[in-house]
């Protein structure tokens, strides 16, 4: 019943607006996973989500089928976030781009304190959700180049070619903000954590 | 990282180990350390649970929204102007069979039960020669004993009067017309009652030749 991506694209094209419709069927989850996990407010995510796949419809023409369409979608979605933080003047997190300093991040809170702790407990537990809560607070520390970068990754499970085509970067930054991106997660997580056991008076394991 | 400097160098090669995007090369060198380095490990089973949390975090999020109505509010916003009757005409018909398709199965039912009463009476009352007045009368009953050769016609005209016509069945001339013979179908009279209204009118005593009027 799934039909491909860019035979839909074609139809639509052609006129066919049940197309469309099917195309935003298929994205809107993902798309609004993105735009929510960039900009944290419900609202402004669902605004972008539309905004998103209006714009998407307006220049399908510009679409090349040389890529594929969900790159496309997901590079107007993350640039129609940046737009809205700029223009609230929050870009959010750390301004500074530290691609460059990798040891920067190397003051790591616990080593495995997060693996430990839910590697053995994997689906539902309660502290699974309540981290899964923190989140998009723990996101929003994130400068919002990176933020994008570990969004789609994770969301969308996109490879690091997929994301350096997506993102107009070269390969090697993907894997470098990818790996700044979770080394600042995994700080707020693993802070949060630590907070979490002293709190309960557990945590010598 | 406490004490291992060979960390340093594994350290940022974890995020894309653990993604599947080192060179096949690359793993074996990160599974090598990965087997005697036990803070690496670690590192890369908290960077799988923060993968998952991340994406588990998000469905959550996503699952309290209601995506009922998104695609509509999108698509009201791309379709520039209305769309042509027919294009709105067809697409309501192909969403009436989609999602009411239990409401139209069964009205089409009525629909076929209806046709198969009316049509029949529709074809009795056109069941009039040509050129006997078929078109302004109300015909109450037209019914041939068996083995005649004449079919009676009983119509019956505005003023509520009663006229039977006994047409020939080989061959019905206009000319006979004028001078209908009084041929009330006895024994049908029974059976045609079923089909006249409240008026009943009998049709042997009333049937005065009112060819004129016709």
């Amino acid at each position: 019943m799934a039909t491909d991506d860019l035979t839909l694209v074609k139809r639509v094209r052609g006129g066919d607006q049940r197309a469309f419709k099917l195309l935003v069927e298929r994205y809107q989850r993902k798309v609004y996973a993105v735009a929510l996990g960039m900009l944290k407010d419900k609202e402004e995510a669902m605004d972008v989500s539309q905004e998103a796949f209006v714009k998407v419809y307006k220049y399908l023409d510009h679409f090349k089928g040389d890529s594929s369409f969900y790159t496309w979608l997901y590079r107007i979605t993350v640039n129609i976030c940046i737009d809205v933080m700029r223009r609230k003047g929050s870009a959010g997190g750390d301004p500074v781009e530290f691609d460059e300093s990798i040891d920067n991040d190397l003051s790591e809170a616990r080593i495995g304190a997060l693996g430990s702790r839910l590697g053995t407990n994997p689906q539902k537990s309660a502290l699974r959700r309540e981290l899964a809560e923190k989140i998009q607070e723990a996101l929003a520390a994130v400068p919002e180049k990176h933020r994008a970068i570990l969004l789609l990754r994770e969301i969308e499970g996109m490879s690091y070619e997929d994301l350096s085509r997506t993102l107009d970067i070269p390969k090697g930054t993907v894997m470098s903000r990818l790996f700044h991106a979770r080394a600042k997660v995994q700080k707020i997580l693993s802070e949060y954590l630590e907070l979490d056991e002293a709190k309960s008076g557990v945590g010598n394991e | 990282m406490a004490g291992n400097p060979a960390c340093k160098s594994f350290v940022p090669l974890l995020s894309p180990y653990i993604d599947g995007e080192l060179s096949p090369a690359e793993r074996v060198n990160v599974e090598r350390h990965l087997s005697a380095c036990r803070d690496c490990t670690s590192r890369a089973a908290d960077l799988r649970a923060e993968s998952a949390l991340l994406r588990v975090g998000l469905e959550m999020a996503v699952d309290e929204v209601d995506f009922k109505d998104f695609t509509q509010r999108v698509m009201a916003r791309v379709t520039p102007e209305r769309p042509p009757l027919l294009e709105r005409l067809r697409i309501s018909l192909s969403e009436l069979f989609l999602y009411h398709r239990t409401a139209m199965v069964s009205s089409l039912a009525t629909a076929a039960v209806l046709v198969l009463v009316l049509v029949p009476l529709l074809m009795r009352q056109s069941d009039v020669p040509m050129g006997y007045g078929g078109e302004r009368m109300r015909v109450r009953a037209v019914r041939a004993s068996e083995g005649a050769t004449v079919a009676p016609v009983v119509l019956e005209s505005e003023d509520g009067s009663t006229i039977i016509w006994a047409v020939e069945q080989e061959e019905a001339r206009p000319a006979d017309a004028t001078s209908p013979k009084k041929q009330a179908p006895g024994h049908d009279d029974a059976q045609d009652e079923l089909d006249a209204d409240e008026s009943r009118p009998v049709p042997g005593k009333d049937s005065r030749p009112k060819g004129g009027e016709l």
